[in-house]
């Protein structure tokens, strides 16, 4: 519990950071999908294109949210645990 | 809280600070011995699988690597044609395969806790070295294909080439980073909540995670080669 107090405002700031690019990735990457199973049922012999054009999406926005998470862990000075 | 000490933390993502041993000046440690694991498993894999090749596969080793390099041949070639792509795909193949053998490397019991055994992806140093490799060849490949017109997409826009060429050169350095970054982001963040995990609910969840993870692996093995593979068909392409 001494923890949570120890870590103020910085971990307060790291927990709104972390929410804020989870809820920008999940919207965005929902869009891709639902665009992508839209084109899916429009031509369903494309699928495969689709799938790996979807996926490589899915990871770029992927990629932003743990540039978050790795910032938080940089600006906390440890990566492997407590201190 | 050390905060503010940006490039020590740095030093503390990209390079591990317990040396196994030391080879004269230079440390070994944990993801550099897990690394010569897998490469040694990998050659041997490879030597072991093409001892007796034949045109029509009598073996079922010969059968199983050539289902390998079929799919990795497959998917270099959706991005340029059979010819560059038969050129590219030994580096881009075995681009692929060592990041998915190191990032499944994690799920074997013992990964991060026997001594010795780290997941190199799990380290920001092995992607990062991965992704500057990536990152030259390109340049070399583009230099190769096209000489000194390679570097011509820097001035496209004649009028507005200070600007371009700075973004040019901006959006070169940072490919690597953000390939590199996504990896192990990726990893590392898999295997610091598994160890989290198994510290405080041992049971059903972690399996549920390492499947995850899984997949996971797979797809950033994937993405990784697949950027690079497109990297390499920009810089090449025959205009």
């Amino acid at each position: 519990m001494e923890a949570i107090g120890a870590l103020g405002l910085f971990g307060a700031l790291a927990v709104i950071a972390i929410a804020a690019a989870a809820i920008g990735s999940a919207t965005s990457q929902s869009r891709a999908a639902v665009a992508a199973f839209d084109a899916l049922w429009r031509q369903p012999e494309a699928g495969g294109t689709i799938q790996t054009s979807l996926i490589l999406t899915l990871a770029f926005m992927e990629a932003l949210t743990l540039f978050v998470f790795l910032l938080i862990f940089m600006l906390s000075g440890t990566i492997a645990g407590a201190s | 809280m050390a905060g503010t000490d940006l490039l020590g933390n740095f030093a503390i993502l990209a390079t591990e600070p317990d040396a196994r041993f030391w080879l004269g000046p230079i440390p070994v440690s944990d993801a550099v011995i897990t690394m010569w694991v897998i490469m040694a498993v990998m050659i041997l894999a490879s030597l072991l699988l093409t001892r007796r090749l034949e045109r029509i596969p009598a073996s079922r080793g010969q059968a199983l690597a050539e289902v390998v390099v079929e799919g990795l041949l497959g998917l270099v070639s959706q991005q340029m044609d059979g010819q560059r792509a038969r050129r590219y795909v030994p580096l881009l193949g075995t681009v692929f395969l060592f990041i998915l053998i190191s990032n499944f490397s994690g799920m074997l019991p013992g990964a991060g806790m026997l001594p010795g055994f780290l997941p190199p992806t799990s380290v920001w140093g092995v992607t990062l070295g991965l992704a500057v490799v990536i990152a030259v060849s390109v340049q070399i490949f583009g230099i190769q294909t096209k000489g000194l017109a390679h570097f011509r997409h820097l001035f496209q826009p004649l009028f507005l080439a200070p600007i371009m060429f700075i973004l040019g050169i901006v959006e070169e350095l940072v490919r690597p980073f953000s390939l590199s970054v996504r990896l192990f982001a990726n990893v590392y963040a898999g295997e610091t909540l598994l160890s989290r995990l198994l510290e405080s609910i041992p049971y059903g969840l972690p399996l549920l995670i390492m499947g995850l993870e899984l997949i996971l692996g797979a797809i950033q093995a994937l993405i990784f080669t697949l950027l690079s593979t497109l990297y390499i068909a920009s810089a090449t392409a025959e205009d």
